[in-house]
């Protein structure tokens, strides 16, 4: 909207989608690539495909990449392409703020050709987690750049000292390079004159929770938070007991919104519509009415009514679904769309987990860099497994935070990047990775990584483990971090064998070998339907139904069995309200779509959306009882 | 000719001594067999061995470490001035558990 409305302005506008899980062509209700294509007059669009642009930037940057790992170790041509043939984790935020910077600047064919680069940069960017992930990465780049800068520092001073050779080769051309783009992109991110972000939220108590912790963190990083959007707002109408609550609940967030980021910063309220705005002409027409400011002030400004504010569930007809789909499994993954509710339904179902076996040992693990968890329970929640208050005492939560796992094992990781370096034939030993910016960065990936390793430490303890995972794109990647790291771990164990003559395989190999047979065993784990499931979870709306598809598509090839597709927050009993009517009918023909999705390979579970939603123990459970038959 | 059978003699003297330190060493120490056992683990691993092969690596690695460990404990030896004084001896009950 915010793209189609400059666009509008006159201004040459170009929106990026940097969400491995692209919905942006669904939102203008066409088909996008990676190359930028023209919605309209000086609108274009680009859904960036961060695998492939990494390729194509590898197979730009292979031959003094190479030279700077050959000249700085003793590895040979093959052992450096197996290293750089390997995918990197964080492969979409390091790619993205390249990329970005690389469309700021205009391609250099566009430049060429006398085109003038584009006005305005449009970033539609991952969920909460991921977006602070994207902004850190120019950190990360500065810091692999200071590593190569390392690794050919002592060919740099052979060539200048004894071949007097001042001109500088491909190989430092890229670090100079690298370090420029890192510096120049963090320095534009913090330009409040180039660079404007905004916070686009929901007007729920978990989305509060989630933009405080987020406008906070960008804060710290020098990020300016212009804007605040609360986009799908209830717009007034009729009495409706259901509605009023929901009403009600919302002003008060909205309120909190206010108060707590308005102070120099717009607020903007984006009414929910009963049918997503998509395609130019509804977001033209949502941007008109924006730039009027017509129809957008949801009365947000109205006082929370004492008088409706029982607690209302709706639908409560129990729905006795019998819960086949989580029975039995060892490992459960929940994940969908942002803002869907994964979190709140995988609390219910560790629970009910919980519940139905006293002996069974259950483990909540949210892999989110941005946790819900505990503003689900209500309770305090980190990095290391606890028990919740008023829960059952065979269920642990974990919120699991890579950087501070990274911190707490920062002596293990740098003895092993030691080992890595005196392999590999590093001077100086593993001072070069060990002591450089890396390792006091939460770089991008590291959280798929420690997801893996969280549940691979977790295997032994529990019985069950129930996975919370970041939205759509990052599930997808930390399901894909085992065959990545497996592969990695490949090329290390090889590397270590090969030049064991010189250096002795110490702890850092029993370590690999350890680890190696643990993913192995967990990739046969994850492709075994019997024990493992996933539930994609959804509400029952266009956009999310078609990123549930593509989910859906993407898991299959992973060999992964999806067992249930959760449609949430149904308008199950609409009473006499239009609204609710209309929404349950809407709710209802994207339910038969949702079951052509499934294609009877899965079980569809319906449950009713509930004001306020269910936070605490005690209300997770007495809504879990309206769609899941008690243990 | 002496001069040179003697350094002949000397320069492989040398050598065998080096060659029975190390072997004593490693008749002594099972370091080189955890190695080699290690490895086997990351051929494993890597798939350059099979399950059957690493098992057999195993069984010889196990047994030789095994023979270092009865050879470094030794057999019982006494000098003539030791004595045997009394014998300390505890019984254990499993009932008593």
């Amino acid at each position: 909207m915010h793209a189609v409305a400059e666009a509008a302005g006159g201004l040459r506008v170009l929106i990026v989608s940097t969400d491995p899980a692209h919905s942006l062509g669904d939102a203008f209700d066409t088909t996008l690539t990676a190359t930028p294509g023209r919605l309209r007059a000086s609108l274009d669009a680009v859904e960036l495909d961060a695998p492939r642009a990494f390729t194509r930037w590898l197979a730009d940057h292979r031959r003094p990449l190479g030279e700077i790992l050959e000249h700085g170790t003793w590895l040979d041509r093959e052992d450096v392409d197996a290293l750089l043939d390997l995918s990197v984790p964080g492969v979409d935020e390091l790619m993205g703020i390249l990329e970005i910077d690389r469309l700021a600047r205009g391609e250099r064919k566009a430049r060429k050709a006398r085109q003038e680069k584009y006005d305005l940069i449009v970033v539609d960017t991952a969920p909460t987690g991921h977006t602070l992930r994207l902004l850190s990465a120019p950190e990360t780049v500065a810091a692999v750049a200071e590593v190569l800068g390392d690794l050919q520092q002592e060919h740099r001073l052979i060539r200048e000292q004894l071949a007097r050779v001042g001109r500088p080769e491909a190989a430092d051309r890229l670090i100079a390079v690298l370090a420029d783009q890192a510096r120049e992109t963090a320095a534009r991110l913090r330009d409040t004159d180039q660079t404007a972000f905004v916070w686009v939220t929901l007007p729920e108590e978990l989305s509060l929770a989630e933009a405080g912790d987020g406008i906070a963190a960008l804060e710290r990083a020098g990020i300016t938070v212009r804007e605040v959007v609360v986009n799908r707002v209830l717009p007034d109408g009729g009495p409706c007991p259901i509605c009023d609550r929901r009403r009600s609940d919302e002003a008060k967030v909205i309120a909190a919104i206010r108060r707590r980021f308005g102070r120099g910063r717009t607020v903007r309220i984006v009414p929910a519509a009963i049918k997503e705005p998509r395609g130019l002409t509804a977001l033209a027409s949502l941007a008109r009415r924006r730039a009027e400011g017509l129809g957008l002030r949801a009365k947000d400004t109205k006082k929370p009514d004492r008088l409706r504010t029982q607690r209302v569930e709706i639908g409560q007809q129990p729905l006795a679904f019998s819960p086949k789909p989580f029975a039995e499994a060892s490992l459960l993954f929940f994940g969908g769309k942002g803002g869907v509710g994964k979190t709140t339904v995988a609390a219910a179902v560790a629970l009910w987990l919980a519940r139905a076996d006293r002996q069974r040992r259950v483990l909540l693990l949210s892999t989110d860099p941005a946790h819900s968890l505990a503003d689900v329970f209500r309770a305090e929640i980190g990095d290391t497994a606890r028990s919740i208050p008023g829960g059952p005492p065979n269920l642990a939560v974990r919120e699991l935070d890579a950087a501070h796992a990274l911190a707490t094992r920062r002596a293990q990781f740098e003895s092993a990047l030691d080992e890595i370096a005196a392999a590999i034939g590093v001077e100086g030993g593993g001072g070069a990775i060990g002591t450089s910016e890396l390792m006091r960065l939460a770089p991008p990936g590291i959280d798929e990584l420690f997801g893996v390793l969280g549940v691979v430490d977790a295997r032994g303890e529990y019985d069950v483990i129930v996975v919370d995972t970041a939205p759509t794109g990052h599930a997808l990647r930390l399901l894909e971090m085992p065959e990545a790291a497996r592969e990695w771990m490949q090329v290390l164990l090889r590397v270590l064998l090969k030049y064991r003559s010189l250096v002795r395989p110490g702890q850092l190999a029993a370590e690999l070998v350890e680890l190696s047979r643990s993913i192995r065993e967990l990739i046969a784990l994850l492709r075994d339907a019997k024990t493992t499931r996933f539930i994609a979870v959804t509400r029952a709306a266009e956009l999310p139904r078609r990123e549930t598809a593509r989910l859906l598509t993407r898991l299959r090839r992973l060999h992964l069995a999806v067992s249930a597709i959760v449609a949430n927050a149904l308008t199950l009993a609409p009473r006499r309200c239009a609204r609710c009517r209309a929404v349950r009918a809407a709710e209802r023909r994207e339910l038969t779509s949702l079951r052509k999705v499934c294609g009877g390979r899965c079980a569809i579970i319906q449950t009713p959306l509930a004001a306020p939603p269910p936070r605490g123990v005690a209300a997770l459970n007495r809504w879990s009882k309206a769609w899941l038959a008690e243990p | 000719m002496f001069i040179l059978d003697s350094l002949l003699i000397g320069s492989l003297r040398f050598v065998l001594d080096k060659v029975i330190a190390a072997a004593e060493t490693e008749a002594q120490d099972d370091s080189a067999l955890r190695e080699q056992l290690l490895e086997a683990q990351m051929r494993l691993e890597l798939g350059e061995i099979s399950e059957e092969e690493f098992a057999a690596i195993e069984r010889d690695v196990l047994i030789a470490i095994r023979e270092i460990k009865g050879r470094q404990q030794g057999p019982i030896s006494m000098s003539p001035d030791d004595k045997i004084t009394g014998v300390d001896i505890q019984s254990y009950d499993e009932s008593e558990k």
